[in-house]
């Protein structure tokens, strides 16, 4: 599990859980994708946690994770769900609410 | 692709229908391919499952000797199989943080990212080599486009062919090595640590006929080196050699079946890898041609300081003989000028080996010339329009000169009444030239042996002529084989 967070104060922030198995190719593709939108559309206003199920499939419980990759917005409510490997950015963007 | 979950203080309705959503849109993912790995709940724990093979490419990817890897198309790696972490000495994660490039080392990682800039369509190969302990790793870096999730990215592999190419560099170097010793004109053989012959090239049957591969190179070669060499046989010449000092142009002779051949020897220590000595390299030359050559021009060079040495006796005694026979100096002039020219044409033609091609009859006419008429009644020439090989001139225009000097100071032709006759006539394999003089003064055989006398006796060889002292005139016999006379 890894995480990263860039916020600036006042400003209220994405809480993103990026959940990947291992380093299978959509979870790889996933982890670039979201890199790359999190640093051009959303400079310091998100916190990423990777969690990888292959070493905690635990963790897949608390958001009811079935299908990888999965990225959870978790704040702001309501909580949102996108699967797959986030190659589509135009919609991973939408569903995020994120302004462009 | 996304769905809400909203906050959980919702109605029944609500929550079944989120749900609801969110099934449908995880189906659709899964039938649409936008996952590649499933979590599967369990009794005890959860499970990852991946799905489309991944797991089972993935484990073939690592059970491969071939160092795999795939970089993005920034050039960060992605992925590196275990072959590769262990053929660059790093872990997988190491690998991962410090970047591919610093494993390579900076000459390697240049060459391999110039390859990922050309191979942007298609695949690129070239050889690097990467430093090891110990040495140098020749890998096969291969470098082919690659589509990823996220974008393009290239698949990189290290395939290590240092044994291939070690192995082709000593295949390489032994077949130069069989290469010279097959085109050498020398006899070549390659002796082990203990003296046993374990390499000969086609030189080596000039000196014996079967096989010399196993046997010592003493038993191959019974070879008798000069006293002043230091050496008692062939396995001294080895045994240099293996103590590691070459020698070179080491005479001796080979006596085997009869034959007597003169032998030029040089030896080495054959050096392998780490400079230990793993055995010899021998080569022997045949020089018997040179060493006859070497005793004949020797012969020639005793023979002009010995004519050197007669020739004012000669002329001495031509003058006498021109005297005695003319009236007055006019005649004297022009019959001792004559008996001159005679005398300088066979120094020349010994000088300078002009006797090709001439007959038994103008080899004796060219010696006796100076000394009398031809054609007089003191001299009978009988069957010599024989021609005769140059080699074989050569040896009996140096006889009939001795005979004929000879016969001037002390024989037929050192008074006004002897006679010479020479004849030719077949006997058996050769064919005998025999010179009789009589009419001379008393002959008594010498008490010891002259210069002139050894080129008689030992000019044709052993058993090649005869003298015979008569107290009337000497006879000499001479036998030609018959291969080295052509009868008109």
């Amino acid at each position: 599990m890894s995480e990263e967070q860039r916020t600036d104060p006042g400003e209220e922030p994405l809480k993103l859980t990026l959940y990947v198995a291992g380093q299978t190719p959509k979870s790889v593709a996933a982890i670039r994708n979201l890199q790359r939108l999190c640093e051009e559309h959303m400079p310091n206003r998100y916190e990423v946690e990777v969690v990888d199920l292959r070493q905690q499939p635990q963790l897949a419980r608390e958001h009811n994770i079935v299908a990888i990759p999965t990225l959870v917005r978790s704040l702001p409510v309501p909580v949102q769900k996108i699967i797959g490997d986030l190659s589509d950015h135009e919609k991973v963007l939408i569903h995020l609410k994120v302004e462009r | 692709m996304a769905h809400a979950e909203p906050a959980r203080a919702e109605d029944p309705d609500a929550d079944l229908h989120r749900r609801l959503a969110e099934a449908e849109e995880t189906l659709r993912a899964i039938r649409e391919g936008d996952v590649d790995a499933l979590v599967v709940r369990g009794s005890e724990h959860d499970e990852v499952f991946a799905l489309g093979g991944q797991d089972s490419y993935r484990t073939f990817m690592e059970a491969m000797d071939i160092g795999a890897a795939a970089l993005d198309a920034d050039g960060r790696l992605i992925y590196a199989n275990a072959a590769l972490c262990s053929l660059l000495g790093r872990s997988a994660k190491d690998l991962q943080r410090q970047g591919i490039a610093a494993a390579l080392g900076e000459r390697a990682a240049r060459i391999v990212q110039h390859l990922i800039d050309e191979a942007e369509l298609s695949r690129r190969s070239r050889q690097v080599a990467l430093p090891r302990a110990g040495g140098i790793s020749h890998v096969e870096v291969t470098v082919a486009p690659l589509s990823l999730g996220f974008g393009h990215g290239c698949a990189v592999t290290f395939t290590d062919v240092t044994e291939r190419i070690e192995a082709a560099a000593a295949h390489e170097s032994d077949r130069i090595g069989r290469a010279i010793m097959a085109s050498s004109n020398e006899a070549v053989v390659v002796c082990d640590r203990d003296g046993l012959i374990t390499h000969a090239n086609a030189g080596v049957r000039h000196f014996q006929d079967g096989s010399v591969v196993g046997k010592s190179f003493d038993q191959a070669f019974p070879l008798s080196f000069a006293l002043s060499s230091g050496l008692m046989g062939g396995g001294d010449l080895i045994g240099v050699a293996l103590a590691g000092t070459a020698v070179r142009g080491i005479e001796a002779t080979l006596t085997q079946d009869g034959r007597t051949q003169d032998l030029q020897l040089s030896a080495g220590p054959l050096r392998q890898s780490g400079d230990a000595i793993g055995g010899c390299i021998v080569t022997l030359a045949d020089i018997t041609e040179r060493k006859a050559t070497e005793k004949r021009q020797a012969l020639l060079m005793g023979e002009l300081t010995h004519r050197v040495r007669n020739t004012l006796t000669l002329v001495m005694s031509i003058a006498n003989r021109t005297i005695a026979a003319t009236r007055d100096t006019a005649e004297f002039r022009i019959a001792f000028g004559r008996r001159l020219e005679a005398l300088a044409a066979t120094h020349n033609l010994l000088a300078e080996g002009a006797w090709e091609g001439l007959t038994l009859e103008e080899l004796i006419n060219v010696e006796l010339a100076p000394y009398v008429t031809l054609g007089s009644g003191r001299v009978r020439l009988q069957h010599l329009n024989v021609r005769v090989a140059p080699d074989m001139a050569v040896a009996l225009g140096l006889i009939f000169h001795e005979l004929v000097t000879n016969a001037v100071k002390h024989g037929a032709l050192s008074n006004d009444t002897g006679r010479i006759s020479i004849t030719a006539s077949p006997k058996g394999e050769s064919v005998e030239l025999v010179w009789q003089e009589d009419g001379g003064p008393t002959v008594l055989a010498p008490e010891k042996s002259g210069f002139g006398q050894t080129v008689i006796a030992r000019g044709l060889g052993p058993g090649g002529t005869n003298v015979e002292f008569r107290p009337e005139g000497l006879v000499c016999r001479m036998y030609v084989p018959r291969g080295q006379v052509n009868q008109p």
